[in-house]
């Protein structure tokens, strides 16, 4: 289980009182107004975020600044969005990618 | 005259923007993430006198005093194109076009990446998500975590998930292989480590205990390494091991270990297991100059700088008019060298505009990056101010070429 | 898991033996190396792995040093069809 640094020796203690509901594939989970959507899901201890598309290994975050676009769910019906860049909000309505019913990579080897 | 764009809300971004705005002229900041500071967000350490360089506070600080000069800043914009278009440079975001004269890319750098078997399952992570994880969202990364990568970087994060009370179960090299190359092998690892250790004031001797470290440095330097490692801040560094797999059925459950010889070959029936919940990997930073290589400027590789860089000069000028740069995206060094170069760049700028007015204090601010660097806590390359004279003597090349261009 | 299953791109699940094969078998540069393999070329454009696919091609072909190996292509970042028309949702 993975949970939050509430007390931190050195930095400010985290107020941990605002709190917000949001979705994540049906379930719903509380998270800290302004925190990311992958950190709250962190917090919630999920780790992972969706599957590749081809594959459906599943993966997670990866670079926690919006480089990799490893964590992109969809968010409010939106595809592609990045939890590590978006800030979570009340309501929100979040849900993992799922792979693809057909491979592309396949039928690249199959026809190439 | 028009409004100044500058791309990135880090440290140099953000300090360019100050001085620009000081000097008079309208700035607007565009930055993907969702708070200002950058990658400075995430740092967290103790300074020669004992302070903590906070890296929330310093953000803020830099973020406030921008607020408070009237500076605009755009947070969740990422920017996906800019180019040159009637004399003037075109900023592409989701919602809206901007156009410029004069545009600061200070996009600061990206982590590179160290492949392991397995480092594709959830858990696994860069050591800098880990860091801003931590520092930053102040949510634990996982319980037990094993970095993969021993470098000043990785080091400092380590002690940071500590500080935290997060358990760094080891810190040790990942497997040898055509893309860890240097960071698999121990003599290597070693080595750029002990160059670090000359450095006054270095890394490794600032961190922790003094204790310790002189035990450290001690056990660094001889040539048999023990094979369990050497603890700082109780924390296992192993540089006669290395990662050759990340196992887990749907997330990390640990890692697989072996021994390797002291030129990074995998000792066959060493093998054994480290359970944790998650992994870092740590290969260190590369400029992310994407922007800059899109607009067309020219690059060199440059090592001592963590790779390809833009051309540009002292001012922090490219080639291309009115397209400057400041920050990681010029080399990989610390939040303050990035600092210094922000406040020459936004001179740079100023003096473009009031028609070379800013003379002066420009190779003031010149002098200031150089001494920044002289006094930097952590440098990642030991040979960055090397690294910078090659880039100047490209830029002179560059300079008397395009000369003979135009007159031949 | 072996080490040539090895993943080095991510996006496209591109393994380092297929990127090691191909580098060998063309000895080819890095930006042949990611064109043949796709390496480089999904969601996050190469962000991630350029420096790896880099490393591959250069244990056989020599870096040059005066322009980026791997090209960088705009859109730096993902843009949704209905933006690039000007269209919104």
């Amino acid at each position: 289980m993975t949970s939050r640094i509430i007390h931190h020796p050195v930095l400010d203690k985290v107020d941990e009182t605002d709190i917000v509901s949001f979705k994540f594939n049906d379930t719903v989970l509380t998270g800290l107004r302004n925190e990311s959507l992958a950190a709250a899901l962190l917090a919630n201890n999920i780790r992972t975020l969706r599957v590749h598309e081809e594959s459906g290994t599943p993966r997670g975050i990866y670079c926690n600044i919006g480089h990799c676009f490893e964590c992109r769910v969809n968010v409010n019906g939106q595809q592609g969005v990045r939890a590590c860049l978006t800030p979570v909000e009340e309501g929100m309505t979040v849900s993992s990618g799922e792979k693809f019913l057909t491979s592309v990579k396949d039928w690249r080897s199959n026809n190439e | 005259m028009n409004r100044v764009i500058v791309i990135g809300a880090g440290p140099a971004g953000l300090s360019a923007a100050i001085t620009i705005a000081e000097n008079g002229y309208e700035v607007l900041i565009l930055d993907e993430y969702m708070l200002a500071g950058g990658r400075l967000l995430g740092q967290l350490y103790e300074e020669e006198n004992g302070k903590w360089w906070n890296g929330i506070k310093e953000s803020k600080s830099l973020h406030d005093k921008a607020v408070a000069l009237g500076i605009e800043i755009r947070l969740g914009t990422p920017v996906s194109n800019i180019e040159k278009l009637d004399g003037s440079w075109v900023i592409y975001t989701d919602e809206e076009t901007y156009y410029t004269s004069h545009l600061l890319l200070a996009t600061g750098a990206a982590e590179v990446p160290l492949s392991i078997p397995g480092w594709t399952l959830p858990g696994v992570m860069s050591v800098g998500a880990a860091q801003v994880m931590t520092n930053v969202h102040r949510v634990k990364p996982g319980n037990r975590g094993v970095i993969i990568g021993v470098n000043v970087l990785s080091s400092a994060i380590a002690m940071e998930l500590k500080l935290a009370d997060i358990d760094v179960a080891a810190i040790t090299l990942p497997k040898m292989n055509q893309v860890t190359k240097e960071s698999g092998n121990p003599m290597d690892v070693m080595n750029s480590l002990l160059h670090v250790s000359h450095m006054a004031p270095s890394a490794f001797v600032k961190f922790g205990s003094k204790l310790m470290k002189n035990e450290f440095m001690k056990k660094m330097g001889i040539t048999f390494f023990p094979k369990k490692g050497v603890k700082m801040w109780d924390i296992p560094i192993m540089l006669r091991k290395a990662v050759i797999n990340i196992y887990g059925k749907d997330a990390v459950e640990g890692v697989t270990i072996a021994t390797i010889s002291a030129s990074g070959e995998v000792i066959e029936g060493t093998e054994e297991t480290i359970s944790a919940d998650f992994v870092c990997i740590a290969g260190g930073l590369y400029p992310l100059a994407e922007l800059a290589a899109i607009a067309g400027c020219p690059f060199y590789y440059i090592e001592e700088l963590g790779g390809y860089v833009p051309l540009h000069n002292e001012r922090m000028e490219t080639v291309l008019d009115g397209l400057y740069v400041a920050g990681n995206i010029t080399g990989v060094e610390g939040a303050k060298v990035a600092i210094s170069q922000g406040v020459a760049a936004g001179l740079a700028i100023a003096n473009s505009f009031s028609g070379g007015k800013h003379e002066v204090v420009i190779q003031e601010a010149i002098q200031t990056i150089g001494r920044t660097r002289d006094e930097a806590f952590i440098q990642f390359h030991p040979d960055v101010k090397e690294g910078k004279e090659k880039l100047q003597r490209y830029f002179e090349e560059y300079g008397q070429e395009v000369k003979v261009g135009v007159t031949g | 898991m072996s080490e040539n299953k090895m993943i080095i791109c991510r996006c496209e699940e591109v393994t380092y033996g297929e990127l090691k094969n191909t580098a060998e078998t063309y000895n080819c540069s890095a930006r042949e190396l990611k064109l043949r393999t796709r390496a480089g070329m999904g969601y996050c454009g190469g962000r991630t792995c350029r420096s790896m696919v880099d490393s591959i091609a250069h244990a056989s072909v020599e870096r040059d040093v005066t322009q980026v190996t791997l090209k960088y292509q705009p859109p730096i970042r993902p843009v949704s069809f209905g933006s690039l028309g000007g269209v919104t949702k």
